[in-house]
């Protein structure tokens, strides 16, 4: 992360906007660091989009209060606040070619020609669209059209950039390649990015901080590592990625770790527990350690389902009765060999089990 | 050229033969029969006499009277066409960002007076405009005036009532481009600091430009060949262009009417080809 200071760009303070009767966002409150890509993640419906178009003032809140820059913007119009925004279908003017739509919030903001020229020229250059300033938009591809539209959005030079599903209309090969693009050129410029999006590798790739969201609520907010290793609740376990949850009892807790009884056996787990809590338990399928039947084995298994996906192998397993996923490397020094039948021991190394938040189950 | 695609020339050239049949015989030919009729002396007893001859133009374009009435022509048209503008954008832009339902049942409310016939409703206008009609009653019953005023056989009364039967084409037109521009844009344009007027000036204006073009061209067009209002409201010394023609033509003087026609003709494509050239229609399917 770079140019990132504690000082946030982006504040919301028990913000609630509701449509009717449908809550779109409850009592937000939320602080996105300056330099920061920010990310927020979750289904369609999940209040997102409607946060992000609080920032930019297309929405009021009903309640509370939003900051841009220590600047409280809560009923500031739109055209009066420090942010630039990449719309999911670009809205790039189509009477205007290239360089006037760059030029578009130059000129807006009163930017004397010369000047506005040179800054559009960088701006096309930084997204290497030099050569196209005199094209229209329908004669542009979707990827350069997503290109004009950030230069658009980045000669602007905001305090915020928001960005609502801007690669959600270009094919995969393309979309990966202009994560790469976009997460470098927000590096370069060091400019504060919140970024709308369904799409939960994409988050994982592309932020520095993501904030899952369900129901107009964060469910989650941390780092993309912390987000995808350690879920603090089923919906964000399940929705970034598939996970193993086990309903399970406290036994003992000794020093910072908690042995735990489940139906498939013993195991240990982080943090402190009184004996007797219920918890649930996730796992995601890749930390689970798979081995070759051993006769003392903590948690015995069997092997129901084997699906061969070349890097990796999904296997669907059976402790006790509980149904659980493994994937497994195909590696050198372990090449796939199961079968369906065949007995296994499993164990849950205690660093990559989280214990999710209660009343989610 | 491969055989598909001259499978394909010939398909469409098929479908527009019909049309393209009907507009030879019944629209050029007339029509070059009519430039035929306008290059040839009157006659008293033909449609017009052997003699070919330029002196019907030169008549309009040398005559202080014809040339008064084109320019009140135009003077009339430009009036229409401003008001309409004016009034039918402002309208439109209020309807067009109702639901496409409410929409739909004020664009009709709008255009109830179209199911009128022409001469009704100026007749209509005659009954509230004459020297005893109802605003000059209520007006002097009131005591805001002491005289009856003369609002008939104005130039005033034609080009109001004119208006009031081109504006619904106008609101129609303007309403449909406005509902259709996405409300991205918009945003999009506030997002870059373009306030509500230069959103307005910068996006919404020339976004809208098709229908506001199609709209203009439209009513122009229907206000230069408009004639029962015309006669009716602007009495015998309001002519215009129209009236003229069809004053020539039941005097006989076949030709001078056919070159009237061929320089009403011209004003109308001067006039619609200067309104695609300012407003630019075309600029928002991205072509310069």
């Amino acid at each position: 992360m770079i140019n990132q200071s504690n000082r946030p760009d982006v504040r919301f303070e028990n913000v609630r906007k509701t449509y009717g009767k449908a809550t779109a966002v409850r009592d937000l409150s939320l602080s996105i660091p300056q330099g920061s890509f920010f990310s927020l993640l979750g289904p369609s419906g999940c209040g997102k989009t409607t946060t992000l178009r609080l920032i930019a003032g297309f929405e009021v809140p009903d309640s509370g209060d939003v900051f841009i820059r220590d600047q409280r913007v809560t009923d500031v119009a739109p055209y009066k606040r420090d942010f630039a925004m990449v719309f999911q279908n670009f809205a790039l003017f189509p009477h205007l070619n290239v360089a006037e739509n760059v030029a578009f919030g130059l000129r807006m903001s009163g930017v004397p020609k010369a000047e506005r020229a040179a800054a559009v020229a960088a701006a096309l250059d930084l997204v290497k669209l030099g050569n196209f300033a005199d094209r229209y938009p329908k004669q542009l591809s979707g990827g350069q059209q997503q290109r004009v539209a950030i230069a658009r959005a980045i000669v602007m030079k905001p305090a915020v950039l928001l960005l609502d599903e801007p690669l959600g209309a270009l094919d995969k090969n393309l979309r990966e390649s202009m994560q790469v693009e976009l997460r470098s050129l927000q590096r370069k410029l060091g400019i504060t990015t919140v970024f709308v999006t369904h799409d939960q590798e994409e988050a994982l790739t592309m932020s520095d901080q993501i904030a899952v969201m369900r129901d107009g609520v964060v469910e989650q907010l941390g780092a993309p590592r912390e987000i995808y290793e350690r879920p603090a609740t089923e919906f964000v376990a399940t929705f970034l990625g598939a996970s193993n949850l086990i309903d399970v009892v406290a036994v003992a807790a000794e020093a910072d770790q908690t042995l735990v009884e489940a139906p498939c056996g013993r195991f240990t787990i982080p943090g402190r527990h009184g004996p007797g809590t219920r918890l649930r338990v996730s796992i995601r399928p890749e930390r689970v350690a798979l081995a070759k039947a051993e006769a003392n084995a903590a948690i015995p298994a069997t092997v129901r389902d084997v699906v061969y996906r070349g890097m990796t192998a999904h296997i669907t397993l059976d402790a006790n009765g509980l149904p659980l996923m493994a994937f497994v490397q195909n590696s050198a020094e372990a090449a796939i060999d199961w079968q369906p039948g065949e007995a296994a021991s499993i164990a849950f190394p205690t660093g990559s089990l989280g214990v999710l938040a209660q009343g989610q189950a | 050229m491969t055989k598909l695609v001259m499978t394909r020339r010939l398909a469409s050239f098929a479908l527009l033969a019909p049309p393209l049949f009907v507009s030879i015989i019944f629209f050029i030919v007339p029509l070059g029969l009519l430039f035929w009729v306008s290059i040839h002396g009157s006659s008293s007893s033909e449609l017009y006499s052997d003699q070919i001859t330029a002196e019907n133009y030169i008549a309009i374009i040398s005559d202080s009277f014809y040339l008064t009435i084109v320019q009140r022509t135009l003077g009339a048209g430009a009036t229409i066409l401003a008001l309409c503008l004016v009034f039918g954008y402002a309208t439109a832009y209020v309807l067009a960002p109702l639901s496409p339902r409410a929409r739909l049942w004020l664009l009709l409310l709008l255009s109830l007076p179209l199911l009128v016939s022409n001469v009704v409703r100026a007749y209509g206008w005659l009954t509230l405009l004459g020297r005893q009609g109802l605003v000059n009653v209520v007006l002097q019953k009131a005591g805001a005036i002491d005289a009856p005023l003369v609002m008939l056989n104005t130039f005033q009364a034609v080009a109001f009532a004119l208006m009031t039967i081109m504006l619904p084409y106008m609101v129609i037109s303007i309403c449909n481009a406005l509902a259709t521009i996405d409300s991205y844009y918009r945003e999009a344009a506030q997002s870059l600091r373009a306030n509500p007027f230069q959103t307005f000036v910068h996006v919404t204006w020339p976004l809208s430009s098709p229908g506001v073009a199609s709209g203009m061209l439209l009513v122009f067009l229907m206000s230069l060949s408009a004639y029962v209002a015309i006669v009716l409201l602007g009495g015998p010394r309001m002519k215009l262009l129209v009236s003229l023609i069809f004053d020539s033509a039941a005097t006989f003087r076949w030709p001078l009417a056919a070159a009237m026609s061929f320089v009403l003709l011209a004003i109308a494509l001067v006039v619609c080809a200067l309104i695609l050239m300012v407003l630019r229609p075309q600029r928002v399917q991205g072509r310069g």
